[in-house]
């Protein structure tokens, strides 16, 4: 805070050829702060601050001159402040601008040799007093109670985040700031920041922050110890009194270009005043909720613990969303991994295939030697790593003894269901399939695990999963007699089904069975081969798709008609096929 | 089962497979509807040059006591065509050029073509020369209703024009206007 002045002086005094200038010149000394530029300018910001853009190498004008100190950092553009971080001496030539003091600025956009330059038209900085409520970190408010965190921007700081009431403590703590400026001592005595207001129409005592009474409404007296306005008016310094009106001019000299998109931050920035009192509802700064409460007037009261209650809820949703998406990322990163993985393991097998000799030749000579044998020690761990994590690699060597060991189990797997379907040889039990020649996928295998339950084979895990049932029965045809097929349906419906219940042979005896009785309903067809109407109906429209038999429609009845379901179907052998017209001629 | 043949009161034999009760639905195996859509539409076109029939209606499908009742209808198996299966069977006879619809732009009624129209135009050229009506102009109705009943008697006007444009095409005819509408003049034609 006292050193920004001591360097601006050092040039604001050197070139001071008139009166006129020197009104210029104090930008420099007169609107911006000192900052430790080795601290990143991300930890300078306010809670509810947010860094906008950044351009290197930019110089300073002080007013027309340039500034010596500061011709060559970077500057940052929040949405309160300006930054300048010197590249040369971070430490002791950076300093900060508040855009609240910005009035007006311009634009030029360079010539030849010169640098396109933004213009700052600056206010005399009051450094006010809410500095010092930084200075005190947190504050409690008087009225409702609500302890203000610290860390936030100081006008937001000033003002109560629950009940909006200014902090009553600030004047006081201008104190404070004579201290941090010597130079310029608080001209006004600290108000006695408890006196009670009496409302000159009902005589109440208010509340010294409140601007009307609180009983009758009536405007109360501005007394002289509401501070707000003096302490930061006439507390320039003592020696520029003649030009307080007068405007200050910083300029920044974009010498690496980037000078248009930074100003287009500038103004945006300027336009959205961010730094206007904007209490941070949710003061742990939640961005989101940022972008909805800067443009909400008001965010006290009921409706401002409402809105801090959806801010919280719709932080912990940001919160989750970003953690679900961190898990997707990783899922797709785990692709990778596999196939790195597996790339790892296949070089690891090359690696001790060639080179057999050097660990172990007399193994070197098998197809397949173990790896304990042949590998180094690191490509063993790396092994035995991969697998922990649950890589396991279908190509390494490693794993194609289980996949033997697979193909094995699934064998026995397919026997003990054959075993299940047929009804095992010298056994009392009867097979699933002795009385019904066609079953349905799912009967199968709530059945075989039913059985499995009884039976508890040791060495198998009791229950088989779905995937492993459908590896499992493509291999029945071989251990069942007569072999049992899969057929899957026109509706999708697998199932398996004996000899006798394949497409063929189920079309030849359906029309056999029609043309020798009557033509019949689906419903009675079901009746003859004992299966449910659902599963006859599919394979009878299936036998239909063949051209092997044909429909008769109830509906196409002169007289009644109709009926319930497959009631109203009657199927007749294909009587169009070879049909030789005998009619006129 | 064993399906006869069957003899109408108009003297219309029809087929065995009328008797069929699966004739009358639609089948929904392609391949099998397509033979029976071959067998209605040889009924249906077998039955309209019989009775001389030259238009059919899928209204006929809905109503009862019309031309093609004995056709659309069989009471012995207490079955009938369904207008929907009825308006199949019309659009393969357009697609197969044994009908047509008229008029046009609809696809409720087609005209059905037991000749085409250029068998019409022989038949039409013929009857012109061997009355003697070679080089007379003749109305529409001439043709169509003539005192002495031909074969032409109750041709749609629609089909007789295509057949006349084919003869006129051949240098055989000439539509003239006159006062009552259009007429034609027959050449004896090379």
């Amino acid at each position: 805070m006292i050193d920004e002045r001591s360097c601006a002086r050092d040039h604001t005094v050197s070139h001071q050829p008139n009166h006129t200038l020197s009104s210029f010149l104090m930008a420099l000394r007169r609107s911006t702060r000192f900052i430790d530029g080795s601290i990143p300018v991300q930890a300078l910001l306010y809670d509810d601050e947010e860094l906008l853009a950044s351009q290197d190498g930019v110089g300073i004008y002080d007013g027309q001159q340039k500034a010596p100190n500061h011709q060559s950092g970077i500057v940052y553009i929040s949405t309160h402040r300006l930054f300048y971080i010197d590249a040369l001496n971070e430490l002791d030539h950076s300093f900060t601008v508040d855009q609240s003091l910005v009035l007006q600025t311009e634009y030029y956009a360079g010539l030849f040799t010169s640098s396109s330059k933004v213009t700052l038209h600056l206010q005399r900085n009051s450094f006010d007093q809410t500095d010092a409520a930084i200075a005190n970190g947190g504050w409690v408010c008087d009225v409702c109670g609500f302890r203000n965190p610290a860390g936030l921007s100081p006008k937001a700081a000033s003002i109560c985040s629950l009940c909006g009431v200014p902090n009553s403590s600030v004047p006081s703590a201008s104190q404070h700031i004579s201290k941090s400026l010597p130079t310029s001592p608080s001209a006004s005595p600290a108000p006695p920041s408890d006196t009670s207001i009496s409302c000159p129409a009902c005589t109440f005592l208010n509340h010294p922050s409140l601007l009307s009474c609180e009983i009758c409404s009536t405007p109360l007296p501005r007394r002289p110890a509401m501070k707000s306005a003096p302490t930061s008016r006439p507390e320039s310094p003592h020696d520029d009194d003649d030009d307080s009106n007068s405007t200050l001019v910083l300029k920044l000299s974009f010498r690496k270009g980037g000078d248009k998109p930074f100003y287009a931050v500038l103004k945006r920035s300027l336009k959205g005043k961010a730094w206007q009192v904007r209490q941070s509802v949710g003061n742990t700064s939640l961005n989101g909720c940022h972008e909805a409460g800067r443009d909400a007037i008001s965010k006290t009261g009921i409706s401002g613990i409402l809105r801090s209650v959806q801010c919280s809820v719709q932080g912990e949703q940001d919160h989750l969303t970003d953690a679900l998406q961190d898990l997707e990322a990783l899922m797709a990163k785990a692709k990778d991994m596999v196939r790195l993985a597996a790339e790892l393991n296949e070089k690891l097998t090359t690696v001790s295939s060639i080179t057999p000799s050097f660990a172990s030749p007399a193994s070197s000579t098998s197809v397949l030697p173990p790896p304990s044998a042949t590998e180094p020690e690191e490509a063993t761990f790396i092994r035995s790593s991969l697998s922990q994590l649950g890589l396991h690699m279908s190509n390494a060597p490693v794993t194609q003894d289980m996949m033997k060991d697979e193909r094995e189990w699934m064998e026995e797997l397919a026997k003990e269901l054959a075993g299940v379907l047929q009804g095992t040889s010298g056994s009392t039990r009867t097979g699933i399939m002795k009385d019904r020649g066609i079953i349905a996928l799912d009967d199968v295998w709530g059945g075989w695990n039913r059985a499995r339950g009884l039976i508890r084979l040791s060495h198998i895990p009791a229950l088989i999963p779905p995937s492993t049932f459908l590896q499992v029965i493509p291999l029945l045809p071989i251990y069942t007699n007569p072999n049992i097929q899969t057929r899957t349906l026109n509706s999708g419906l697998t199932v398996l089904h004996t000899p006798p219940f394949s497409p063929a042979a189920f079309a030849s005896r359906l029309a056999g069975f029609i043309s020798l009785t009557a033509p019949q309903t689906t419903i009675d067809i079901a009746m003859e081969e004992g299966l449910s109407v659902s599963l006859v109906k599919e394979m009878v429209e299936a036998v239909e798709a063949d051209g092997h038999i044909v429909r008769d429609d109830a509906n196409a009845a002169i007289v009644g008609g109709g009926g319930v379901g497959g009631a109203q179907l009657k199927w007749w052998v294909n009587m169009f096929e070879g049909y030789m017209w005998d009619g006129h001629v | 089962m064993i399906f006869t043949t069957h003899t109408t009161k108009s003297g219309f034999l029809l087929p065995s497979i009328h008797s069929a009760p699966p004739f009358f639905t639609e089948q929904p195996n392609p391949a099998t509807q397509a033979i029976a859509t071959d067998h209605w539409i040889r009924l249906i076109l077998g039955y309209a040059r019989h009775r001389k029939l030259f238009f059919l209606k899928v209204e006929d499908a809905e109503t009862s006591s019309n031309d093609w009742d004995e056709v659309l209808k069989n009471e012995r198996i207490n079955r009938k065509v369904l207008p929907s299966h009825l308006s199949y069977v019309l659009e393969a006879m357009v697609k197969k050029n044994v009908a047509v619809y008229e008029p046009s732009k609809q696809t409720r009624t087609v005209m059905l073509y037991w000749r085409t129209p250029e068998e019409w135009a022989e038949t039409l050229h013929n009857w012109a020369s061997s009355t003697g009506q070679l080089t007379t102009i003749l109305t529409y109705y001439d043709i169509t209703d003539p005192p002495v009943e031909s074969e032409l008697t109750g041709i749609p006007v629609p089909l007789l024009k295509k057949a006349i444009a084919i003869l006129a095409k051949a240098g055989k005819a000439q539509v003239i206007g006159i006062s009552e509408g259009e007429g034609v003049r027959f050449f004896a034609g090379n």
